[in-house]
């Protein structure tokens, strides 16, 4: 048997392994049917009476699974706090998306205000409308991400500050939740008076929440974005 | 005619299938290249096939997203399950943080040896 035929063989014993893996996917995939009536239709029901936010998804991140947001951040820190370990001397290196262009350099300083007001406007409104802490935190790295493409070595993150915003927010974070354990009866309880469906303020501890994991993931991605645009060592 | 298209067991049809052969796709990415970099692009696209499936198989034509509008008054029975897209948001951001990080050991290997080669590493020592 010379070598070339044994190939041959092993090539069609896998394609006919995988043709027979991907057919039993697709069954299984194509009979699936969600149940209906379940942990979400329950949760639907009491929604209005216990938080009176208008976004049902936005209760389920912040207050009945709130205990799972707490990790979710605790792990975005440790992915950004592993990344600042590995690149150190983050001052001295140089960015290597360097543009002149004056159309960016320009439109950069006009749409840097607006892009951060719009980035706290779906945070705060996290409790009535699609968005929340996590998208308009990125919304707001977004802004100093424009800002690194525009001006080349010249800005810097003030790592003391972000860190500090970072940090601050995430005990308020704790704090909420402790809060809800000595006041009410468990970990990340309302403690705060509901208000009417459909207002700013109403929702308890739903917006103060989003606020804090806004202004938590703001500072992490763009702590993240100038790790990755300013990579090249100075010489 | 058209009207047999916007039905709920055919949408989940097209919506299987779709996330299946993105699954594919970043499934035969991340085996058949060699450069680190986009081996890690290719799993994250495998992992947006995930995401797909999740949220659009508990799509279901006639109910509305779980936010209450002028047009939506109230939380009930018209609306789709909110857990699913929860689940989904922690698993994105989850995503995002593995992604982030493993791309720094990507740039931090490059930096060490020049190297980004799958068949060149040789850094635990050569093949027998």
């Amino acid at each position: 048997m010379n070598p070339k035929r044994e190939i041959r063989v092993q090539t069609i014993v896998v394609s006919l392994l995988v043709s027979i893996m991907t057919i039993l996917l697709l069954g299984i995939l194509l009979s699936f049917q969600p149940l209906s009536g379940s942990l979400g239709s329950e949760l639907l029901a009491i929604n209005q009476t216990t938080t009176q936010s208008a976004n049902a998804v936005t209760s389920v991140v912040t207050y009945f699974r709130g205990l799972d947001t707490l990790g979710e951040v605790t792990i975005l820190f440790l992915s950004i706090f592993g990344i600042g370990l590995g690149i150190e001397r983050l001052q001295e290196k140089e960015n290597i998306f360097s543009y002149d262009n004056a159309l960016l350099k320009i439109g950069a300083d006009i749409l840097f205000p607006l892009i951060i007001l719009f980035g706290f406007y779906i945070i705060i409104h996290g409790h009535l409308s699609p968005g929340g802490g996590f998208q308009g935190g990125v919304v707001i790295a977004s802004a100093f991400l424009l800002m690194f493409l525009a001006k080349n070595n010249e800005l810097k993150l003030n790592h003391k500050i972000t860190t500090l915003v970072e940090a601050l927010s995430g005990a308020g974070f704790v704090l909420v939740g402790i809060l809800g354990l000595l006041l009410v009866d468990r970990f990340l309880g309302n403690f705060l008076p509901l208000g009417t469906l459909g207002k700013l303020w109403s929702g308890g501890v739903i917006p103060l929440i989003y606020i804090f994991v806004g202004l938590k993931v703001s500072a992490e991605i763009s702590t993240l974005v100038e790790y990755f645009i300013r990579i090249k060592d100075a010489r | 005619m058209l009207d047999s298209f916007n039905q709920t067991p055919f949408l989940h049809g097209v919506i299987t299938i779709g996330a299946f052969l993105l699954l594919a796709i970043g499934l035969i990415g991340a085996m058949s290249k060699k450069n680190l970099f986009k081996i890690f692009l290719s799993l994250s696209i495998a992992e947006a096939s995930l995401f797909l499936y999740f949220i659009g198989m508990h799509f279901e034509v006639g109910k509305d997203a779980p936010i209450v509008t002028e047009k939506v008054t109230e939380f009930g029975v018209n609306m789709v399950d909110p857990v699913p897209q929860a689940m989904i948001l922690t698993t994105i951001v989850i995503a995002i943080a593995v992604l982030a990080l493993s791309l720094s050991f990507v740039v931090n290997y490059f930096k060490l040896t020049g190297n980004l080669d799958i068949d060149k590493m040789n850094e635990l020592g050569e093949e027998s």
